[in-house]
């Protein structure tokens, strides 16, 4: 099913307003993660498609139907938590089928879709038990069953990984991502964190400030931010950000003098060691951190503080580096990003 | 940290205080079971030859028990039902709906439950003898069924539970109405039992009121039926006290069954302040 | 749902779940308060005919200047300021001592419990037996003791005493649930720092356990002094219904219902009940705020 957003504005009295004329389209049977730092309103978004938040003014259109006057009941939609909000009183086995119970279907149907469900999750062997003996990633299993029980036209996952360490963390995203493929359910994921958005997700909306950002694969959002605030938010490290003017004259020939832009944007890998015929600047190691496979430096220049990834261990205080244009691009004084600014297009 | 001298100070003081709290007790139950209308002659005997099971057949047949006892149940049963039914309901509506005046009906239950009940007995009596309903069921329980207490109480422990239950269970097609029964009371159950037990404590034992808008057998609870037995039998303490133990006993029994949800809504009712 | 704001449809809705409780209090607790005050002000009120002579404060008046309203204030000024700290007393001693001892801690605090879940009519009774001159229980223990027998019941002088016994008795299983509650509530590691600091037992008691018990004591003594300043089952049944010897036992709630109930005089017994209102309001208004004081001392809310 395909949602859209049309004109969506939240406001209360004697508040900013927490979204203005916001505008979106979450495409059928894929699944859309909702990126953003929180505060970005981005869980504000999923509550006012679940019903369960009414706009101040817009409209909320399944498909061809006009919902946002529908009570969140009967929108047909299965919705998974951060806290998993199983019902303390009822057995696993009761909690995935309560929305099915509620629906009046008998009970021998409603165990027998339980038990595909409980199939499709792995959590066959805890039928019986209560949902406080049951660990975060297993009832964040369950939860996802009990969201699909009523064969929902849209599944919501409200930050639904962010309360579990990460080897389950790693293993529920393999979860969310085969059920989607399996149910083929169109599927909305909100998360602040940039990884389960990129193994997860068809496609992601990066959300600031109560407006949407960018919209695109994790490959579009990496190597082609729509502004500052996108690459500054993926990829990890950060981004390096340094005026342009503070650029060394022998990396100005790249752009030309009469660019509009005022900000260069550096990605971690693309300093590197420069070799004798290259551009350079000069450089202090500050730092060396091995990190797994990566190794971060932390350079002093004089364009100020910079980190690389793309440094092999080295014993030297000083060293030269050079800027690899295909991981620059330039931003104007309002944080777009300049048409045609990045050099690896 | 053990101090034998000391604990067992400790004990002797604490099983003196409990020999001192069991004693009128003992001293009932004994004295229903001796030969009646002896007591104040002869001796009371701790342990007397034959024990006069017979006066507690005696009690039964003396007066009109059985009515008393079906009028205290009906009262109790009748009373914590609907108090818990209209507390429940608005518990719910308070923790999960939004309404204008919200914050200020709170705040006005929260003050009425500081009006204590004897205040509203003069009132509350004109009211219903105006409405010609003294010496009714309905006096009897309708000025009961709404308790600022028990909404207060509820309300306190629906907002410990997490919003999102709520959340997911309207979203999950429960209805408001399903969401109460389905989720919220079995996930409350514990408190719900505290304070519907307070409520059978008080009702069953409840005096003043029921003295005064009864006065035939009819309708008589039990501590009132027993005040009645009282003045026709005089000092017929062997039956006087098989009496009492009759009223006594089944809150007894229910204490003990149900102690520590007693004990919760004791505490819980009181140290919220 | 999550919208902060009411609307028209989300009112009506709560209202229908609003509804039963809101008209039960408006008939049964709003409204008999605002007619306990208007009452209260009814001269030559005659309650068959509905007919009101006139507002005033005559029945404060009448109860200024009624010697049996003096004496059930007294009684129950008396029976307050002696029950009061005698329960509170022995229940922190029980709970502090329940508290302590490994074992049967359980048991004991069923026992204690079981006078709050009895019936006051019924176990009046039984203390009626018990205070009896001839063959009661208390003269036969304090004739083993070789004290002369004491007519509890019939003599002004120690009939109050008994009302007292028998309240003392009553009460004492709730606070001290209460002090337990308070007890469990205080953090162990307190006690065992101090422990570790080298406090003795007593030093203990007086520095960490008591001041911060200090609140839960506060709120029973407000609770027990509103409890005893109710008392009006035990007067009835242990004096079948009389105020005692001369009205040693007469109390504001036996003055209230007398007037009310046998004397007919609804607008002095409503009257009494206003002043009753008021000093117990005034105890929990001290109360209230001494915990808002409190609070805001430990940078609270």
């Amino acid at each position: 099913m395909q949602v859209t957003l049309k004109n969506i504005t939240l406001a209360y009295d004697q508040q900013p307003p927490i979204l203005t004329n916001f505008d979106c389209q979450i495409p059928d049977g894929q699944l859309t993660a909702l990126l953003g730092p929180s505060g970005s309103g981005k869980s504000t978004l999923l509550n006012l498609i679940a019903g369960l938040l009414t706009p101040s003014a817009g409209q909320i259109i399944f498909n061809q139907t006009d919902v946002t006057a529908t009570d969140s009941r009967h929108r047909n939609i299965g919705m998974v938590f951060q806290d998993y909000a199983l019902y303390p009183h009822l057995t696993v086995r009761d909690n995935i089928g309560f929305p099915l119970k509620m629906a009046h279907v008998k009970q021998a149907a409603r165990y027998q879709r339980v038990a595909e469900l409980a199939e499709l999750v792995q959590v066959t062997d805890q039928l019986t038990k209560f949902p406080q003996e049951l660990s975060g990633g297993q009832q964040q299993r369950v939860a996802i069953a009990r969201a699909l029980a009523k064969q929902p036209s849209l599944l919501l996952l409200d930050e639904p990984l962010s309360s579990l360490d990460a080897t389950l963390r790693e293993e529920l995203r393999g979860v969310i991502r085969q059920i989607q493929r399996t149910t083929g359910v169109t599927t909305v994921l909100v998360t602040h964190d940039q990884e389960d958005a990129l193994q997860v997700a068809d496609q992601i909306m990066v959300l600031a400030n109560g407006r949407l950002q960018q919209v695109g694969t994790g490959r579009d959002l990496y190597q082609h931010p729509a502004n500052l605030t996108v690459a500054q938010f993926i990829g990890r490290p950060r981004i390096n950000v340094v005026p342009l003017g503070q650029l060394p004259a022998a990396f100005k020939f790249w752009w030309p003098t009469t660019t509009p832009a005022t900000t260069l944007g550096i990605r971690s890998e693309a300093i590197r060691l420069a070799t004798a015929d290259q551009p350079h600047l000069t450089a202090t190691v500050t730092q060396q951190i091995q990190l797994g496979r990566d190794v971060q430096t932390h350079l002093q220049t004089a364009m100020g503080p910079l980190i690389s990834t793309a440094i092999p261990t080295t014993t030297d205080a000083t060293i030269t580096v050079t800027l690899a244009p295909a991981g620059c691009t330039l931003f104007t004084a309002n944080g777009h990003r300049l048409a045609g600014g990045d050099r690896n297009a | 940290m053990a101090h034998p001298i000391r604990t067992t100070l400790w004990y002797l003081l604490l099983t003196a205080g409990a020999i001192l709290t069991l004693l009128p007790f003992g001293w009932m139950v004994i004295t229903s079971l001796q030969p009646a209308a002896t007591t104040l002659t002869a001796t009371t005997t701790w342990l007397p030859k034959s024990l006069q099971w017979l006066n507690y057949w005696h009690v039964w047949q003396a007066a009109p028990f059985a009515r008393y006892c079906l009028n205290s149940l009906l009262v109790t049963v009748a009373t914590t039902a609907g108090e818990l039914f209209t507390s429940l309901l608005a518990a719910f509506a308070f923790t999960h709906l939004r309404f204008y005046g919200q914050r200020w009906l709170f705040a006005l239950m929260v003050a009425l439950m500081l009006v204590p009940g004897e205040l509203l007995l003069i009132p509350n009596f004109i009211t219903l003898a105006h409405l010609h309903w003294i010496n009714t069921y309905a006096a009897l329980i309708l000025p009961w069924l709404a308790s600022p207490f028990m909404l207060v109480a509820l309300h306190q422990a629906f907002k410990a539970q997490p919003q999102t239950l709520y959340l997911a269970a309207r979203l999950d097609g429960a209805s408001d109405w399903q969401y109460l029964w389905h989720v919220l009371v079995p996930i409350n159950r514990p408190i719900i039992t505290a304070v519907a037990l307070l409520q059978v404590i008080g009702s069953w034992n409840a005096f003043m009121w029921p003295l005064i808008v009864t006065n035939t057998d009819a309708l008589r609870t039990l501590p009132v039926g027993l005040m009645t037995f009282t003045s026709d039998q005089g000092t017929n303490y062997p039956l006087l006290m098989a009496a009492s133990v009759c009223v006594i006993l089944p809150l007894f029994i229910l204490y003990l069954a149900c102690q520590k949800y007693l004990i919760l809504g004791v505490t819980a009712s009181r140290l919220k302040g | 749902m999550l919208n902060p704001t009411p609307t028209l449809k989300s009112t009506l809705k709560a209202l229908l779940y609003l509804a039963p409780l809101l008209v039960l209090t408006a008939v049964f607790i709003l409204w008999p308060l605002l007619n306990a005050f208007l009452i209260c002000l009814y001269t030559k009120y005659n309650y068959y005919t509905g007919h009101v002579g006139a507002l005033g404060w005559a029945n404060f008046s009448y109860l200024w200047h009624d010697p049996v309203f003096h004496l059930a204030a007294r009684n129950t000024l008396l029976l307050v300021l002696v029950a009061v700290p005698l329960s509170v007393a022995l229940a922190l001693a029980i709970a502090l001592g329940i508290n302590q001892i490994p074992r049967l801690a359980g048991f004991f605090q069923t026992v204690y419990f079981l006078p709050f879940v009895t019936s006051t009519v019924a176990i009046g009774l039984v203390w009626n037996w018990i205070f009896r001159l001839d063959g009661g229980l208390l003269n036969r223990l304090l004739n083993l003791l070789h004290i002369p027998a004491i007519d509890w019941l019939n003599d002004p002088h120690y009939s109050l005493a008994a009302l007292i016994i028998v309240c003392i008795w009553q009460g004492l299983g709730f606070n001290i649930i209460l002090f337990l509650a308070g007890l469990n509530h205080i953090d162990h590691r307190f006690a065992r720092a101090a422990e570790l600091d080298g406090a003795s037992d007593w030093q203990r008691f007086t520095n960490v356990t008591w001041p911060l018990l200090m609140p839960i004591t506060i709120l029973v003594i407000v609770n027990t002094s509103i409890t005893n300043f109710k008392v009006f089952d035990q007067v009835y049944v242990l004096f079948h219904g009389a105020a005692g010897p001369g009205d040693a036992d007469l109390t504001l709630m036996v003055y209230l219902y007398q007037k009310f109930y046998v004397e007919n005089q609804m607008a002095v017994a409503a009257a009494c009940g206003v002043v009753f209102f008021l000093c117990v309001s005034a105890l929990t208004l001290i109360t209230v705020g001494y915990f808002h004081h409190r609070q805001r001392q430990l940078g609270g809310r």
